[in-house]
């Protein structure tokens, strides 16, 4: 156990220098940063003071051993843009990212997971259909559609609810529909298969065969097996719904990572897509890390394979 | 007889000068924007002022400048209530405005001008300090700024948005709470004061009621970015802002056409056009001047103009904006697509002739490249439309790797002078090639002091360019915005060449 775990932990530390690598020299193919931060036409000498002060005079081998000796001891470099450190500015914004991400997962859950069991166990009826149309349009529909059409129905004709910004529960429900909208039709998708599985499983068959109710059956017996996928689905998109929510919170003016990373974006601030990327990556290893080590324990099966 | 008049005269000035001023209004209610960028704590500092003109949305309200740009005048004193300059050119003296004080309270004094100016760092900072040899504070209320040689330009450089060191922060407070501490909690000299700031959700500011030049009307702004155009507009419909910076195509019309909304136009010095990167090469169509003036005359600008910016932007015959020192009107554009046929095939080019490619950027490339491309394809210049990530094309095209028609355009501030130094002079920044004459007489102004003298030539550079097409100017392009019904005055395009609302202090609500 304790070789696969060291095994894991290389894997993991591995992933994240390489992430490291290509995310330092990806940004750097885009372009100067420095004619995104000041009016076109500034002159030759402006560009170069900023190059200099940004750092970005220096050759692209002492700029990456600088930007992984300072990421080493937690410093992510000062934003191009807000000129502050970036670790501040992603600290502050993962609350609000964590606070949508979990409206969202809960929204998702509450409408994916009853409507592919309900599927599951009416296959090929209107519900099953129905839940296809749903699945179909909430992976096809892009959230920032839905976000504008949110806006337009419930901000602009009734009134209800404020359009964009944060500080209220108000705040939070349509920019949370709207991230939550994709994977609700995920998980639901993955609730009915996963459910259609177990339900024709022997054991499944056999508390039937026991004269046990269908619904003690769906809930005691299949739904919780079923769950286990789904729910491994729900940890993983949970960190994307922290880290990528960028379409979803830019038409909301959420202020969370995901637009730290719109803005760090399309301003080339390096320091910023850097630290957000890497930072997100390192949720995702993590998040891996731990399912890995945790499905080890539960079965031993694994440990010995790998 | 005339002793008594004049006696009664004085009495009455004295009883007009003793009467009782009405109190200035407390300030009352709140103004808000939606703000189309990301607030940073760095436009909270003068000193950090970048080449953008976006920080001077917020420098406006927290701050205030010796000299700056004012409704009808370019250059208007503010915390120097005057400024003089030595005979010699060599010494500019400004004088501080009684009364004037930060929002702490202290005073605002000839220190805390040289600490400012020497604390400077931003945009063109080593323009103006590679000229300036001291800044000495004489006393509490003048400063002297020392130049290495006559400078025409100090001023444009000083006291206009290209740079920021104007901009006066106190000097005790900077040194006790240090640059990161100043960020967070700013103190000015303008007309509001900072209450909060959350990044990348608001600026809440409060009006200063000990403002020099006038108590604010409103007693709260709040400056809220919202960044996707469409939830702006839904924002100002809404009635959750009043303001709504940047609108643009289909959602400006819909700005236009719904009741108790306005769409006010700014502009900034802002041009846009096409360089014909090949005149400089002999074997290129583009180095035939006919071509050139062919290609001008190919562009319908009015349409594009109506098609882009609801007709509001400005069509142009020059890369200098109109409103821009030492600007030369050059004859209006025509659009006569007859004669543009007619001047290329005098220049050999009767079928047309294949132009390569017509580069642009992402933002304003597609907008105004894409219809350009049409027109100049419909007179036999046939060219393809390539589209290129902004910084990658800024990139390349300063480092002058790009051929064919290029689509450009520049908002960076300064005069007439500032902008033909990278556009049209021998080794400017973006400057494929130049011409010895142009070169010269542009030599020639540089360190002239006569503001006539230096006019005539910087006309006739113009006049020169102009006759040679150099380029295809296309437009000042507008920056369309939305206001709402309960604001009485917005501070739109009132300071010239400035985009966002100011003066700050002047802004009023309708009263209910």
């Amino acid at each position: 156990m304790k070789r696969f775990v060291l095994r894991r932990l290389g894997y993991a530390a591995l992933s994240l220098c390489m992430l490291s690598l290509m995310i330092f020299l990806f940004v750097r193919v885009t372009g100067d940063p420095t004619v995104l931060l000041v009016e076109p036409g500034a002159s030759r000498d402006d560009l170069a003071a900023l190059r200099t002060e940004l750092g970005l005079d220096r050759p692209l081998v002492v700029q990456y051993v600088s930007f992984v000796k300072d990421v080493v001891r937690g410093d992510f470099g000062r934003s191009f843009y807000y000129r502050t450190p970036v670790l501040e500015l992603y600290a502050s914004r993962l609350p609000n990212s964590l606070l949508l991400a979990v409206a969202a997962m809960a929204f998702s859950l509450l409408i994916g997971i009853p409507s592919g069991i309900l599927a599951a166990i009416r296959v090929g009826g209107w519900w099953d259909r129905g839940g296809k149309i749903f699945g179909l349009l909430g992976l096809s529909m892009p959230s920032f559609w839905v976000g504008l059409l949110l806006i337009l129905f419930f901000s602009v004709y009734l009134g209800w609810l404020p359009s964009s910004g944060s500080g209220t529960v108000l705040h939070v429900l349509m920019p949370a529909f709207a991230l939550g909208w994709y994977f609700a039709a995920a998980h639901m998708r993955m609730t009915r298969s996963s459910m259609l599985e177990v339900l024709g499983s022997e054991y499944v068959k056999l508390a039937r065969l026991k004269g046990l109710p269908e619904a003690l059956v769906i809930t005691k017996h299949a739904f919780k097996n079923a769950l286990i996928p789904v729910l491994t689905l729900a940890g993983i998109n949970l960190v994307l719904m922290v880290n990528v929510a960028v379409v979803v919170e830019t038409v909301f003016a959420w202020p969370g990572i995901g637009r730290l990373l719109y803005e760090g974006v399309a301003f080339r601030d390096f320091p910023v897509v850097q630290a957000t990327v890497l930072l997100s990556g390192s949720m995702i290893v993590v998040v891996n890390l731990v399912v890995d080590i945790l499905y080890a324990v539960i079965d031993p099966r694994i440990r010995y394979e790998r | 007889m005339r002793l008594f008049r004049l006696a009664c005269l004085t009495a009455a000035l004295c009883c007009l000068a003793l009467r009782p001023v009405p109190a200035a209004a407390a300030p009352e209610g709140a103004l808000t924007w939606a703000v189309h960028i990301t607030l940073a704590p760095t436009f909270f500092d003068p000193a950090e002022t970048p080449g953008l003109i976006t920080p001077f949305m917020v420098l406006f309200a927290m701050h205030d400048a010796l000299v700056k740009p004012m409704p009808g005048q370019p250059m208007a004193p503010s915390l120097a209530e005057s400024w003089s300059l030595s005979k010699d050119g060599l010494t500019y003296e400004f004088v501080l405005r009684k009364g004037a004080r930060f929002h702490n309270g202290e005073p605002v004094t000839a220190e805390d001008v040289r600490y400012s100016f020497t604390r400077y760092k931003g945009a063109n900072n080593k323009t103006l300090k590679e000229r300036v040899t001291s800044v000495e504070a004489v006393d509490d209320r003048r400063v002297r700024f020392r130049l290495k040689q006559p400078w025409p330009d100090f001023m444009t450089f000083y006291a206009t948005p290209a740079t920021g060191a104007a901009w006066i922060v106190p000097k005790k407070y900077v040194e006790q709470v240090g640059a990161d501490g100043f960020k967070k909690a700013p103190i000015g000299a303008g007309p509001y004061k900072f209450v909060s700031f959350k990044p990348g959700v608001e600026l809440v500011l409060e009006a200063f009621e000990g403002y020099w030049r006038k108590t604010p009307a409103v007693k709260t702004l709040t400056l809220r970015t919202i960044p996707d155009e469409s939830t702006r507009l839904a924002a100002l419909k809404r009635g959750e802002v009043d303001i709504a910076y940047s609108i643009t195509g289909a959602l400006a019309e819909e700005l236009k056409r719904t009741q108790k909304l306005t769409l006010v136009p700014t502009y900034i010095p802002f041009t846009s056009w096409l360089h014909p990167s090949e005149q400089w090469d002999p074997k290129s169509p583009w180095h035939d001047v006919r071509v050139r003036r062919a290609a001008n005359l190919a562009i319908d600008r009015d349409a594009i103009n109506q098609a882009a910016y609801l007709g509001l932007a400005k069509v142009t015959s020059s890369i200098i904006p109109h409103k821009m020192e030492y600007f030369w009107q050059p004859p209006a554009p025509k659009f006569d697509p007859a004669r543009a046929k007619k001047l290329l095939a005098e220049a050999g080019y009767a079928n047309g002739f294949d132009a390569g490619e017509l580069s642009g950027d992402t933002v304003y490339g597609v907008a105004l490249g894409e219809p350009a491309v049409n027109y100049l394809n419909a007179v036999g210049i046939r060219a393809k439309l390539r589209i290129m990530e902004r910084a990658a094309y800024y990139g390349q095209y300063q480092d002058k790797k790009l051929r064919g028609v290029l689509y450009t355009g520049s908002a960076a501030f300064g005069n007439a002078a500032t902008r033909l130094d990278n556009y049209v002079m021998g080794g400017g920044t973006y400057a494929y090639g130049s011409h010895p004459d142009i070169d010269g007489l542009f030599t020639e102004q540089v360190n002239e002091m006569n503001p006539r003298v230096r006019q005539q030539i910087l006309h006739k550079i113009q006049q020169m360019v102009d006759e040679r097409a150099m380029f295809i100017p296309l437009m000042e392009p507008a920056f369309l915005n939305g206001v709402g019904a309960r604001v009485d005055n917005h501070g739109l395009n009132v300071i010239a060449g400035f985009a966002y609302s100011a003066p700050y202090e002047d802004l009023r609500l309708k009263k209910k």
